[in-house]
Parts: C-alpha cells; structure tokens; sequence
C-alpha cells in the first residue's frame, strides 16, 4: 500500500516536470527546426515568464490565466524583437549563431540581477487542497500545471497544424528555399517563430513559478533539461520534444525516489547517450540528408 | 576590400620569405616581450591574470586542434577536469611529483579520449556537439557522486605546487614562466602539425568531409588523432592548472568552461592557431577591466561579445588581417 502511494506520487510528479520540460522543449525545438538556432538563452526567456508571472500576479492580483497571457505576450514581443536585431544576422553560421545566444542569455540574467535581485522569491499558491481519489491524494496545485500545460500545447498544436502562419513555419522548418518559392516571407516567419518559441519556455516558467521560486537563475536547469529532451527525442522534432519531455520527467521522478536524484541525473543522461549512439537524430527525429 | 585582398595575395606571392621572416621576427618580439612583462609589474594580480590568460589560450588552442577537424567539442572542460583530478589524486595519495602527474594526466585523457573518440566520433557536427555536451555533464555528476576518490562538493584542498629539481613554482612570478614555457611548447607543437601531413588531412576533412573521404583519407582516423591530441593537451594544461590554483572541485571546470573555450575561438578567429589565443588574451582579463562597473560588468561583457560577433564575424584575427594589409598596401605604394 504505501509503495502504491508513492509510485503514485512519483507518476505525478514526473508528470509535471515532464510537462515543464514538454513545454521548454517543444520552443527549443522549434527554433532549432526553423531557424537552425541553438538558443542558450531560452532559458533566460523562462526565467523572464516567471519574473512576469510572479509581478503581475502578486501585485496587480489579477487572475492567474491573465498574468500566464501577459507573461506569453511580453516576451514573446520581446523574443521577437531579439530575433530581428540579434540573431538574424547569423543566420548563415550557427556557431556564432551559438554564441550569440550565449551573450544574449548573459545579457538578459544579468540584468535582471541588476533590476530585481539575486534573492529567491517564493511565489503564493494559485490554488490550495488536494484531491483525494481513494488512497492517493493529488495536490491541486500540481494538477493544475499538468491541465494548464497540456491546454497550452493544444493551443500551440492547432495553431501549428490549422493556421496560415503555422503552416509556414512548418514549411520553412522542412525547406526553407522551396519555402521561399511558394511566396512565404522567410524573413517574417523567422522572428514570429522564435516569438513563440520564448513564449512557450515564458509560460512554462510562469506555470513553474508557485511550484518553484522565482529568481534571476532559475533558468539554467530547465534550459540543460530542454537540450537533454531535444536530443532524446531528435533536433527539430516536435512530436519528439513531447514524447521525450514526458519520458525525461518519468525516468527522472521515478529513478529520483528510488535512487535519490543525482544518481538519477547520471542515469538520465547515460540514458540519453546510449540512444543518441544508437539513434543518432533520437526517437523521433528524421535523419539528415 | 576586393582590391586589398588581391594586393595582399600578390605580395605574398611575390615575397613569401619576407612573410615569412617578419613572422619570425614578430614571434621573437612577443617572446621577448613576454618574458620581460612580469618584471615590469609587481601586482600579484596582474600576474595572476597573466598566468591564467597563458593556460586559457593553451585551452584554446587545444579546442582549435578538435575543431581543425570539423568537429567542436561541448565537453572540452570535461577532459581538463580529469587530467586535474588526476594529477592532484596522484599527487596526494600517491606522491607522485606533480611534474610527472602533468605527464600521466596528458596521457590518460588522452587516450581515453582516443576511446571514447572512436565510439562518439561517428556523430558529426550537431550531433557530435550535443554528445559531447552530455558527456562532460555526465563527468561533472560523476566526480560530484564519487565522495570517497573526490571528496564530493567539498573539493580536493591543499593540492601540492609544482616543483622543478626541488625548486618549488609556489609564486605567481615562477610559475608565469612554467606557464609561458608550457604555452611556446603547445604552439610550437600544434603549428608544425598543422604544417605536416596530419595538417593538410585536417583542413582537408574541415572544407569538405565526405571529398576528403572519397579522396582516400581515412576521416575518422585522422579525426580520432585530433580529437585524442586536442584532449591529452587539455588534460595535461588542467593538471598544470590545479597545480596553481592547489584547490579542485567538481565545480573547477564545468559546461560554462567548456563554453568559455569554444567562445574564446569564435571570438578570437577558428580558422589558424592565433584566433584561440587571441581571443584568450582578450576574454579573460575583460571582466576584471569591467569591475568598474559595479553590477553591470557581466552586461556589458556580454554586449562586447555581441559586437565581436556582428562587426568581426571572422573573429579578432580579422582584426589583424586588416592592418597586416594595410601596411602591406603601405609598402607596395610608398615606393
């Protein structure tokens, strides 16, 4: 019985970090795919949703769903404007692309030190109590990230699969000159998709924000996190980000209560490893020609 | 910047032994001038700062090595950590002098590297970035778990100095020219490589890896040699390394490190030897330039980054390029 209920806890918990991770990656993999961009700073982008998150819900006290869309907005623009002036013009050596992602994130978790502090801040409950399904009982706090992350991807999924805009970045990420021949503004889908790249990774540290503290340097583990998922499940993949985000939080719950976690954390990536040695564009990632 | 280019290629066409003959005396000049610099101050952190520049650039120019491949490494800081855990372990438990200790970590990472190469070096370019990049990690959690040999978080304290015929490198002053010596031998080394045959191999596997191959040069051959090169180096200049510092732990050397390395060949310039230790020379003593600016020093590093990178996308070494030329367009017009 008691193992039950903490097999039970471990499953929900891997679930939410799996859901963070998912929604890290998923942005991580998506500039990768379109843009051929590792961005080191998507971690500063969470960092930045969760500092929005943590302001716009503690002192305007307004509901969460609306700070979770503001702290989207704000740095989605943001990440936009980043694009243009930044990256863009690396476009055609992804190392210096790779470094300057590198400067950008130095940039960016420096200044927020300088605004805001280096001291943690612990963010209040959204919601408080727990549901209790028999024995087990699942605290509302979780399962709220859980439901709020997998809305966030249908959301993402509808618009990547239903919308004009979607389309074309699904065409520039398989081809970018035959996407150039079809008429779409390569230009103007770059910056748009690294937009909603940053926004994925801000609402994922906005959702974080009340299960974690909030702080200039929260961004570093889901940002070593995300570069594990992407590589687990194969650069580009968006499928493949889900799966693997799920599978990552899963392995690492699970192996966390059983081995204590950093024991986990070596086990993960010589999991990780093992795959890319034998998969070398991961689970469900396409060979490149 | 067509027509200097031109001009350039002509003088050197023209003259390529008084090239050559003003590089050995540019070469000498530095030499001289970087064994009179420590006695021009007698700031203990100046010097610190210059030993930690030398070691830096020997870093560089190691990574340079893996990179004349095609390959870039995420985990170079990985191999630096074992060549110092080595070398410290083996001072202190063993008592092996720490001069022998450089030689046995060089050696060790570097045919560990020459394993690991030959299963990891199947991936190429992103693939073989991000399993590197996994790898160091994996090292960093290992020497972080294994309490008993590393002593966990605590770190390795009181690791013993370097020592020369009894003649202990305990001040900042001796080991600058340890490092200095170590430094010349590395460059030396590293050039008269690139100017061999292993060196055309290189640059040939860099432009164009599958031509390369169908020309008959065994690629991953040539590649594990560079890959096992690049890490024995590093490994032993980590040993070096922790002989000065005397303190180690898991957290010495870590990713940022590994990152540290491959932004300073960027920055410095990746194709040539002089773009790592150009860009060491430049990125380590940045911050401490920057301490005047309380708070902001880490905003405006990374803003200089960024600049480097957009109005000098061939690195620092562009730098040079460009007054080289321009004193050679001097010349050629003066007379």
């Amino acid at each position: 019985m008691g193992y039950s209920i903490l097999l039970a806890q471990a499953a929900l918990n891997g679930l939410v970090i799996g859901a963070m991770y998912t929604l890290m990656a998923v942005g991580f993999t998506l500039t990768f795919g379109i843009m051929r961009v590792v961005n080191f700073a998507h971690g500063e982008f969470y960092m930045l949703g969760a500092f929005t998150g943590f302001f716009t819900y503690v002192c305007w006290d307004i509901p969460f769903v609306v700070c979770l869309l503001i702290a989207a907005l704000i740095v989605g623009i943001l990440g936009m404007l980043v694009e243009r002036t930044l990256i863009q013009p690396f476009r055609a050596d992804e190392m210096s692309g790779m470094i300057a992602t590198l400067a950008i994130s130095v940039i960016i978790q420096n200044g927020a030190v300088l605004l805001w502090g280096p001291q943690p801040r612990p963010m209040p409950d959204i919601v408080t109590g727990s549901l209790a399904i028999g024995p087990f009982s699942f605290s509302w706090s979780r399962l709220v990230v859980i439901a709020a992350a997998a809305l966030i991807f249908a959301l993402f999924w509808l618009f990547m699969q239903r919308t004009r805009l979607g389309r074309a970045m699904r065409a520039v990420a398989q081809d970018t000159e035959t996407a150039l021949i079809q008429g779409i503004r390569v230009n103007h889908v770059y910056p748009l998709a690294f937009g909603v790249s940053v926004a994925l990774a801000a609402l994922a540290g906005a959702l974080m924000g009340p299960v974690f503290s909030v702080s200039p340097f929260v961004g570093a583990t889901p940002m070593l996190k995300a570069f594990v998922v992407v590589i687990l499940g194969g650069l580009g993949s968006v499928p493949g980000a889900v799966v693997g985000g799920l599978v990552l939080g899963m392995i690492e719950s699970f192996t966390a209560t059983i081995f204590g976690s950093l024991v986990s954390d070596i086990l993960q990536l010589l999991l990780v490893i093992l795959i890319l040695l034998v998969r070398p564009s991961g689970l469900l990632g396409q060979r490149e020609a | 910047m067509d027509a200097s280019g031109v001009i350039a290629g002509h003088v050197e066409q023209r003259a390529p032994s008084r090239r050559r003959w003003r590089f050995a005396v540019a070469g000498f000049v530095l030499l001289a001038a970087a064994l009179a610099l420590p006695q021009l101050t007698t700031n203990q952190f100046h010097l610190h700062l210059a030993n930690l520049m030398l070691l830096n650039a020997i870093f560089a120019v190691s990574l340079g090595l893996i990179a004349s491949v095609g390959q870039i490494s995420l985990g170079h800081a990985a191999f630096v950590a074992a060549g110092a855990y080595i070398s410290a372990l083996a001072a202190m438990n063993l008592k092996i002098p720490p001069i022998f200790g450089i030689l046995i970590a060089g050696l060790v990472t570097g045919f560990a590297a020459v394993l690991l190469g030959k299963v990891l070096l199947r991936l190429r370019g992103v693939y073989f970035v991000l399993v590197t990049f996994l790898a160091g990690q994996v090292f960093t959690l290992v020497a972080l778990n294994w309490e008993s040999v590393t002593h966990g978080a605590n770190g390795l304290v009181g690791i013993p100095a370097i020592s020369l015929f009894g003649f202990p490198l305990a001040t900042r002053l001796r080991f600058y020219y340890f490092a200095l010596a170590a430094f010349v031998l590395v460059l030396t080394f590293v050039w008269a490589l690139m100017r061999s045959q292993y060196g055309r191999a290189f640059r040939s596997i860099a432009e164009n890896i599958r031509l390369a191959e169908s020309s008959g040069i065994d690629v991953s051959h040539y590649q594990v040699v560079a890959f096992a090169l690049g890490s024995g180096i590093a490994g032993a200049t980590g040993a070096i390394m922790v002989h000065y510092i005397r303190f180690l732990s898991p957290d010495s050397f870590t990713f940022n490190d590994s990152v540290a390395y491959i932004t300073m060949l960027v920055v410095g310039g990746r194709t040539g030897l002089i773009g790592g230790v150009l860009g060491a020379l430049f990125l380590t003593p940045l911050p401490e330039f920057l301490r005047g600016f309380v708070g902001a020093q880490h905003i405006i590093y990374g803003v200089i980054l960024l600049a480097v990178l957009l109005f000098l996308p061939n690195g620092l070494v562009s730098l040079g390029r460009f007054f080289v030329r321009r004193s050679g367009a001097e010349t050629e017009a003066s007379p």
